[in-house]
């Protein structure tokens, strides 16, 4: 913007401008960037033997393992359904779709323990409603992998959906007429036109839920059962280790967790810009 | 390769869109389906198209019974009015795509699209994406992505209402002549009657739902089925109770021809070439006339003139119905 426009946001003092930096700035200091800093800072106080002194625990890497496991699990999970159900939501008429698309933004209301604890009465294997059948079929849901999953999934549901769904409704569905006017069949049409034309609703909805399911505590440690070195994942064990005055370890641990997010972040925002000189 | 339509109904909820057309579209041609906003016209090129389905009736494409084929199995181009170019291809992509779902050879996909692009005259951008185009460069490549295909049909949905009036009139007379070269049969959707009268060896008349007239320009112009159709194919007045356009009143300063209606020039407006006076004549009708600028001149006209006006020998003319008229 110019500096002689004078649109209403545009034309404040110097000074209310330099107080309003402060204030933004002071506000992310406080609440994410010092406790984060602080976070590094405990982590390399005595320089890499923090780092090295945690991943010579077997607990600590089988729970990160783990994490890894069950994020990426999640998350191609979470990607196909999420593209489905945008596909569904915006394409398609039914009965019941502002229904269905109220219950998508669910996981952002609840709770994660709630979410858990459903779980755990639905596939519980003792009480649960689904539970005892599924085991007597040789399947455990909870205190296992596939209610760790279930929960995540639960939790990342709408990152996806929501990322996909205004993209779809402003491409509109111009495209894939043409595409099926030339020739194509749903199935080539939805590869060839649909998904490049999401694309990067598609890349930032994985990024957002995989940094998520990274991070999920709630549902996931009511769920688990926690046993070290077995269900216990690394959110959890920071927690653990945190109690147990195993700080450093905790801080590493977190440190590695912070990391992984902030790749991800970066990740997108280094592919960003090349779109943005295609277009 | 002609096309059939027969008996076909299309609602939406309580609009009906249109209501038991049948109208056959002659092969080879250019055929202009023409008609007011709302009139139902984009939804019969859809249904030709497949793109939407009919409650009832039957759609025969180059004796193909299409009516529940897929828009993917009925062989037809269609040029949308916003073009849906595919984004995120070049040019040549976009060209290639029908050949590609086809599955050709590598090198004839490559000729093709070359010829194609040769054809549009988008050779050198070929490399480009759409986004670098302008409008009619854009609906230039949207055209040849559908002639790749070579289409029994090609449909164009109002192909060129989203362009400059300018661009519009280079793109319609370049589009008659691209027909000439291809000879495909050609179905195109407009609200424009000039750019119908232009282009199109036939003008299908739709409106309300309803196939008002079918017709060549000419006999669509000279000959109206009926009060809409004069009314939409141009400018028209009421002299004596009769409807006819306004440059066929010919209007004179002395009682020459008999029966010529005596009045008074209200109003004079010239635009550019042509000048536009309304009579009032004694017996109460309101009369528009247009002249030439050079006529107008020959008879020194100015308002508060006493003139005379009567019907020009050959005009066209319908009587005016009643619920219409005025």
């Amino acid at each position: 913007m110019a500096s002689t426009s004078s649109t209403a946001v545009g034309n404040g003092s110097p000074v209310v401008k330099w107080v309003l930096r402060l204030l933004v700035v002071g506000y992310l200091l406080m609440l994410v960037i010092w406790p984060t800093a602080y976070v590094v800072r405990h982590t390399f106080a005595d320089g890499l033997t923090g780092i090295q002194e945690a991943l010579a625990d077997p607990d600590v890497v089988h729970a990160l393992k783990l994490t890894v496991e069950v994020a990426v699990i999640s998350v191609l999970i979470n990607t196909v359904f999420g593209v489905g159900m945008s596909l569904l939501l915006v394409r398609y008429t039914f009965i019941g779709k502002r229904a269905l698309s109220v219950l998508i933004d669910l996981p952002l209301s609840v709770s994660p323990v709630v979410v858990g604890l459903a779980l755990i009465l639905v596939y519980n294997g003792r009480f649960g409603w689904f539970g005892p059948w599924l085991e007597d079929h040789g399947l455990q849901v909870v205190f296992a992998r596939p209610g760790m999953v279930m929960a995540t999934c639960f939790v990342i549901l709408p990152l996806v959906i929501r990322e996909i769904v205004p993209v779809l409704e402003e491409l509109g569905d111009d495209q894939e007429q043409a595409a099926r006017s030339l020739g194509a069949n749903g199935w080539q049409s939805f590869w060839r036109v649909t998904l490049p034309g999401i694309k990067w609703a598609v890349v930032y909805g994985v990024v957002l839920s995989l940094a998520r399911a990274l991070g999920e505590f709630g549902a996931i440690k009511v769920v688990a059962g926690n046993v070290g070195g077995d269900t216990q994942v690394a959110t959890v064990l920071v927690q653990q280790k945190y109690q147990n005055f195993e700080q450093q370890t905790a801080y590493s641990v977190a440190f590695m967790l912070v990391f992984a997010a902030v790749l991800c972040l970066v990740v997108v925002a280094l592919l960003r810009p090349k779109e943005g000189k295609e277009r | 390769m002609s096309i059939e339509v027969k008996g076909v109904s299309k609602r939406f909820g309580d609009f009906v869109a249109l209501d038991d057309v049948n109208v056959s579209l002659p092969t080879g041609q250019l055929t202009a389906l023409l008609g007011p906003s709302g009139g139902g016209k984009s939804t019969l090129l859809r249904i030709i198209a497949g793109l939407d389905s009919a409650d009832t009736g039957t759609v025969t494409i180059a004796g193909t019974e299409a009516t529940h084929l897929p828009p993917q199995k009925r062989n037809v181009g269609f040029v949308f009015q916003h073009y849906a170019v595919f984004k995120h291809m070049t040019v040549a992509k976009n060209v290639a795509f029908g050949l590609e779902i086809r599955k050709r050879p590598k090198a004839e996909i490559a000729a093709k699209v070359d010829e194609l692009l040769r054809l549009v005259h988008l050779s050198q951008f070929a490399h480009r994406l759409p986004s670098q185009l302008s409008g009619g460069q854009r609906q230039r490549m949207a055209l040849a992505r559908a002639l790749a295909v070579e289409p029994t049909v090609l449909l164009l949905d109002e192909p060129f209402g989203a362009l400059d009036a300018k661009v519009r009139k280079e793109l319609r007379e370049w589009l008659r002549r691209l027909h000439d070269e291809v000879h495909v049969t050609t179905v195109f959707v407009t609200h424009d009657q000039e750019e119908a009268m232009e282009v199109a060896d036939e003008i299908v008349v739709i409106n309300e739902g309803r196939v008002e007239q079918v017709g060549t320009p000419d006999e669509l112009y000279d000959e109206p089925a009926n009060d809409f159709v004069m009314g939409f194919l141009g400018d028209t007045t009421v002299l004596n109770g009769v409807r006819l356009r306004p440059h066929d009143v010919h209007l004179s300063r002395a009682p020459e021809l008999a029966g010529a209606a005596e009045g008074v020039i209200s109003r004079l407006l010239r635009v550019g070439f042509e000048v536009r006076a309304t009579v009032l004549t004694d017996d109460g009708e309101e009369v528009h006339v247009v002249l030439t600028r050079t006529h107008a001149r020959q008879l020194e006209l100015r308002e508060g003139d006493r003139v005379w006006v009567t019907p020009a020998s050959g005009a066209a003319s319908v009587p005016p119905m009643v619920a219409t008229a005025g």
